[in-house]
């Protein structure tokens, strides 16, 4: 039993991650309409600016951080502007392709700027593993569950009960009847990508000293983050946390009982299982559709 | 896309000639393709690299018409095709290695059919989802495959692979890239008769109706998830055959052998090409099998080639390759009308 629950913990800086991701794919999808399936390679951009400002410009690891999430909010809103807001009256299926094609050339672009070596990134936080209640946790991991918990609920305070957050759930209703309202759409669609961009960015630096930096690092990390968002109900940002969470524990719990190659096996299991005995996850709503 | 002819007289027949615009448009690009197709080795024979691009790109023509015809024909989306060609492959493979003898007609016919009932399960579930649900649910099974062939060690000896010998029938090898070449488009041969003869056919009617709108085919009696299902067995029938023959070009089958983004490249490639246009699927497997023949794979190009070309024909030319000489046309003839009609009017750029 000791050691059940000692996995559970060790699984949960990666949920953080995991639901970092998440929430970046559920903002830009809540706001927009688009699943941007890019997401993972504008991540990995980011975390290589990150690794050019830390070896290259020498900056230290703090403000490289900041400017880092500067440029990420950069790159998603210019996505949105140059690209997904020419197609928004497209289909999904569409806009989907769209961030498809996005995904393969930013990847591509990645390996031709910084190639295909690994590269390393610091933790946040190191030290060794501190004891509470007789189970063993990283600092680094703490810190990511702090930051997880504290991004979350900001994002959730946000949304739910400010100005900002009542026009951007009118934008994600009907972006038509918003804009005659008098909401400045275009403006709010490219601030739930700038921000996304941003979260699935964290994500991304994050998870690097775990894995190793190259173009496809988050292909594998999209897949969790996915499943993440579909279990949170693909509409709910509390759902993202919690889904993040539950991937990351479930996914460590796989690791240590069945094996570490079949993770990803497992997971696209849970999804497809979720997608069909639940499809609106564990926090959205039911909804119909006339398509 | 797919055009209903009506007659009149139940029964009759509407007559087709050659004069038919329409009719010619259709034959056009077999017989040239046929044409190249046949005579190519007779001037580029002697060169086995070049051989053997000339055959990749026929495999991989299979693949994309299978993926175009869940995409183009068929309205949904797959991200997970190479896991098909996967379980193709490795289904061609064990069975070439295990089963001494084996007539490489019977064996292909296996590998679709094993790759075929793979497709219906995997069609189960995703006949309720659309849109980025099965998209992810795809990628996450293209994921999932090589990570199974990885672990499943007794039968696919993990990260080794299989070494499969060259096709046989009877006493009869096929060893050179020539002959490969030519087994090749004759599985395709067939294979494009087959697809086309199901296009024509009230089935693949049902799946353009079920792609553009599911209650009104509904309406009309169809079976929106039973067609779906079916769309996806077929779907991956064709995949599992290119698998095979994949298999047999390369000579070795291995989880690597499958990544990620050999899915995201079929999916460029049907974009590329045109959604629902199986001669514009054919152009984009030969730039994706002449763009990977002269790109290294780590450089990088190939994917800022393949997705680049996604994004800048998505926003210019959204119905791929195969709309080209139309949209040129049609520009063509804006221009000229432009010209005639208002002469002094500025020219703006369009």
């Amino acid at each position: 039993m000791h050691n059940f629950v000692q996995f559970v913990v060790g699984g949960l800086g990666f949920g953080g991650i995991y639901a970092f991701a998440a929430l970046g794919l559920v903002l830009i999808f809540k706001t927009s309409g688009v699943v941007n399936f890019a997401f993972g390679a504008m991540a990995t951009v980011v975390t290589m600016i990150l690794w050019t400002l830390l070896n290259h410009a020498g900056l230290p690891f703090a403000a490289a951080w900041v400017v880092a999430m500067a440029i990420a909010m950069a790159i998603g809103a210019a996505t949105n502007l140059a690209l997904l807001q020419r197609l928004h009256q497209s289909s999904p299926t569409v806009q989907i392709v769209l961030t498809l094609g996005l995904l393969i050339l930013i990847e591509g672009l990645a390996g031709v700027l910084w190639g295909y070596g690994p590269k390393s990134l610091p933790q946040p936080l190191s030290g060794t593993p501190v004891s509470i209640a007789s189970f063993l946790i990283t600092p680094n991991d703490l810190f990511i569950i702090g930051l997880t918990i504290v991004i979350g609920l900001v994002l959730f305070v946000v949304f739910e009960w400010t100005r900002i957050g009542l026009a951007m759930r009118a934008v994600a209703a009907d972006r038509e009847v918003a804009a005659l309202m008098g909401v400045r759409t275009r403006r709010y669609v490219s601030g739930a990508w700038a921000v996304g961009t941003a979260l699935t960015g964290v994500a991304a630096i994050l998870v690097t000293p775990a894995l190793s930096l190259d173009p496809t690092m988050m292909d594998q990390v999209a897949v969790f983050a996915f499943a993440a968002a579909i279990l949170g109900g693909f509409g709910s940002l509390i759902g993202a946390v919690v889904g993040g969470f539950l991937i990351g524990v479930g996914s460590n719990l796989i690791a240590a009982y069945v094996s570490t190659n079949l993770q990803l096996t497992l997971i696209f299991v849970v999804i497809v299982v979720v997608l069909y005995l639940r499809p609106q996850g564990l926090f959205g709503v039911r909804a119909t559709s006339r398509q | 896309m797919s055009e209903v002819s009506v007659s009149p007289v139940a029964g009759e027949v509407p007559r087709r000639s050659l004069r038919d615009r329409r009719t010619l448009s259709r034959i056009l690009p077999a017989v040239v393709f046929a044409v190249v197709a046949i005579a190519f080795p007779a001037f580029e024979g002697g060169d086995a690299y070049v051989m053997f691009t000339a055959t990749q790109a026929l495999v991989y023509g299979l693949a994309i018409i299978s993926l175009n015809l869940l995409i183009g024909f068929g309205g949904q989306i797959s991200l997970g095709h190479a896991g098909l060609l996967a379980i193709g492959g490795y289904t061609g493979a064990l069975l070439a290695i295990h089963v001494s003898g084996i007539p490489v007609p019977v064996e292909i016919l296996a590998a679709g059919a094993v790759t075929a009932a793979v497709g219906f399960l995997l069609g189960l579930p995703t006949g309720r989802l659309r849109g980025h649900y099965l998209a992810i649910v795809t990628l996450g099974f293209g994921v999932a495959v090589p990570q199974i062939a990885l672990n499943w060690t007794s039968l696919t000896d993990g990260r080794t692979g299989l070494t499969v010998p060259p096709p046989q029938i009877g006493n009869t090898i096929f060893p050179t890239p020539t002959e490969l070449y030519y087994f090749s488009l004759i599985v395709l041969a067939v294979s494009l008769l087959a697809i086309f003869s199901m296009l024509a056919s009230s089935t693949g009617r049902a799946f353009a109706a079920v792609r553009d709108s599911e209650p009104a085919a509904a309406a009309m009696g169809i079976n929106v998830t039973a067609t779906k299902v079916v769309l996806f067995t077929v779907s991956a029938f064709f995949a599992g055959v290119a698998g095979d023959l994949n298999a047999h070009l390369q000579g070795l089958v291995s989880p690597d052998s499958f990544p990620f983004s050999l899915s995201l490249f079929f999916f460029a490639a049907v974009v590329v090409g045109g959604l629902a246009s199986v001669w514009g699927s054919l152009a984009g497997a030969i730039v994706l099998a002449v763009i990977e023949a002269k790109t290294s794979s780590s450089s990088g190009y190939e994917p800022v080639i393949l997705g680049g070309a996604v994004v800048v024909l998505l926003l210019l030319l959204p119905g791929g390759l195969a709309r080209l000489p139309a949209t040129v046309l049609q520009a063509a003839r804006r221009v000229g009308a432009r010209g005639r009609g208002v002469r002094h009017a500025p020219l703006e750029t369009p």
